[in-house]
């Protein structure tokens, strides 16, 4: 047995639920307990004290309370999606039932298997998936192949002429920044052109 | 009623075998079987031997079992054939699940279908009673759900894609509503056994209605004063509960799902054409931006569309011919503002308070192409 022979699945969200709103998948719980037998002493108990709170707690859950004689007692879920389970509760204590059905309660109605990657997404790329092709320039399709540009040296380090001209570009950029606010060239020009007509 | 340990497992093998044989009684098999013998087999079995070796208990079961899989699957039955059925809370948890006040008259009249008020009408004149069958069935209520649904599904993406065409709307209106998309969301929302139909489980059609008949219940539900605010020239006020509704339950269906692949078009380097001298813009030129494996089976070209000397949409092809095409698609998806990139929908929490203009149409591609 492994992983490829039992059923997996990928994470699921029924129908985008939670995405306006949250509703709970549980449609009802049916709880069939014998009303003498010890097994059902638990089950039993879990009716008298807890069962009004979840009730309460829970309106859009319908929860049957089914005795049937000399019988294991055992928990039936029905999901919205019309998935059902049943547990048996003959050797558990009041609190593992209560666990049982606030486990129920929060499920989906997705049956329980190994979930292959533990998210899923719509969109997987923002940006666009990459491709060969994405920060290549297109001159490469207008280039023959035996162009010497393409088999020019690249260097890792700037040459001295390479220096001289961006501390060339830089001195005048500090000077534009350091003079008063001058009028837009286009002001200029249209003023120019006012001028000479 | 206290009985010694022993005599009681007697007993108690006793009745599980009576109870075992009990459901096999109702299976088909036994119906088959009823001939002047079989009456006989049947009761020589009910009366098991008092002390049952395991063996032949073994036995027993497992060739019951192997006739029962012979027969086939037992009818799907509704709950309510197993003794455990309150329709009543059933149809009140379905409202307070869904997070709604629903009006319960309403509510239970969203459930009940034509063919289920006729199937009964049938009955009652088969059995010669002269009863009136009073129930209203949810064919109005599903009209009225229906048209809701419609309108606020239009009006929320003209909302949500304002440069879209007006057949791209239609088109992804059309995909909301149709047939597959309401069975999915309604086969979800558990109103299988509420359904109240003359066959179960009910078919599609049943729970397509149903669906719409709760939100048409809703409408009538609703007592907020946006619902009942009847200034017909406010054409912008607040999302009705029934809205919201359709909001949460209906538009998510779009989440993953490419909306312009829903529009079939036909042309779209005619229709880019068009909009762009509507625009006045350039006219489009498509250029190759790489190629590659030209001569081999599995080419790719690049095409790129330029308009007024800047790349708008590029896109991969097989052949020269794809890749221009769908370079125009993709141009159109750039300039409708439908790319991958653009803010995805407004939904959940983010939408509560949303203004919808009813009276709103996006430009038509007649408007656009016939200029």
């Amino acid at each position: 047995m492994g992983s490829s022979t039992i059923p997996s699945t990928f994470l699921k969200n029924i129908a985008q639920n939670g995405i306006g709103r949250h509703v709970c998948q549980l449609q009802r719980l049916t709880l069939s307990l014998c009303k003498s037998h010890p097994s059902s002493a638990a089950a039993r108990k879990f009716v008298e004290d807890d069962l009004l709170d979840f009730t309460k707690g829970n309106p859009g859950i319908v929860f049957y309370v089914k005795p049937r004689r000399h019988r294991a007692p055992v928990l039936t879920a029905e999901f919205l999606n019309g998935y059902k389970e049943m547990i048996d509760l003959t050797r558990c204590t009041k609190e593992e039932i209560a666990q049982w059905i606030g486990l129920m309660r929060g499920r989906s109605g997705v049956q329980i298997m190994r979930i292959r990657k533990d998210w899923h997404t719509d969109t997987p790329s923002i940006q666009g998936m990459w491709n060969p092709f994405m920060f290549k320039d297109t001159k490469l399709n207008v280039t023959d192949k035996m162009d010497k540009s393409l088999s020019e040296y690249i260097s890792k380090y700037k040459s001295a002429s390479q220096k001289l001209i961006e501390m060339k570009k830089l001195q005048k950029q500090q000077k534009e920044l350091e003079q008063p606010l001058k009028e837009s060239t286009r002001v200029i020009q249209e003023k120019k052109k006012a001028a000479s007509h | 009623m206290i009985q010694k340990v022993g005599k009681m497992s007697a007993v108690h093998n006793l009745r599980n075998i009576f109870l075992l044989h009990n459901s096999f009684r109702n299976s088909k098999h036994v119906v088959s079987m009823l001939h002047c013998s079989a009456q006989k087999y049947v009761n020589t079995v009910t009366y098991a031997p008092k002390y049952t070796s395991s063996r032949r208990k073994v036995a027993y079961l497992k060739e019951l079992y192997r006739r029962k899989l012979e027969v086939g699957p037992d009818e799907v039955k509704h709950p309510s054939a197993f003794g455990c059925w309150n329709h009543a809370s059933e149809v009140y948890a379905f409202g307070k699940r869904l997070g709604e006040e629903f009006d319960e008259q309403k509510l239970a009249q969203a459930f009940i279908q034509k063919s289920f008020v006729e199937s009964e009408k049938e009955k009652q004149k088969n059995l010669g009673l002269l009863l009136d069958v009073n129930v209203e069935d949810n064919t109005k209520l599903a009209h009225e759900g229906r048209i809701l649904a419609s309108d606020f599904v239009k009006a929320y993406l003209r909302y949500s894609y304002p440069h879209l065409f007006e057949e791209g709307i239609c088109a992804i209106h059309d995909f909301l509503m149709s047939h597959s998309t309401l069975f999915h969301v309604a086969s979800n929302l558990g109103v299988r056994d509420l359904i109240q139909s003359p066959t179960y489980p009910p078919s599609e059609e049943d729970y397509i209605t149903t669906l719409m008949a709760v939100i048409g219940a809703l409408t009538h539900s609703d007592l907020s004063a946006a619902n009942n605010d009847h200034d017909v020239t406010n054409t912008k006020k607040g999302l009705s509960r029934a809205e919201l509704f359709v909001l949460d339950f209906l538009v998510p269906q779009l989440i993953g799902r490419d909306v312009m692949e829903m529009w079939e078009l036909a042309n779209p380097m005619g229709l880019l054409v068009g909009l762009l001298r509507a625009r006045g813009l350039g006219q489009p030129e498509p250029r190759m931006l790489w190629d590659a494996a030209k001569n081999t089976i599995m080419p790719v070209y690049n095409v790129g569309i330029y308009v007024d000397k800047k790349l708008i949409g590029k896109s991969p092809g097989e052949t020269a011919a794809i890749a221009e095409e769908m370079a125009a698609r993709d141009t159109l998806r750039n300039l409708l503002g439908m790319s991958n990139s653009r803010s995805p929908l407004q939904l959940g929490d983010q939408a509560r308070h949303l203004q919808l203009d009813y009276r709103l149409r996006n430009a038509s591609v007649q408007e656009v192409t016939s200029v």
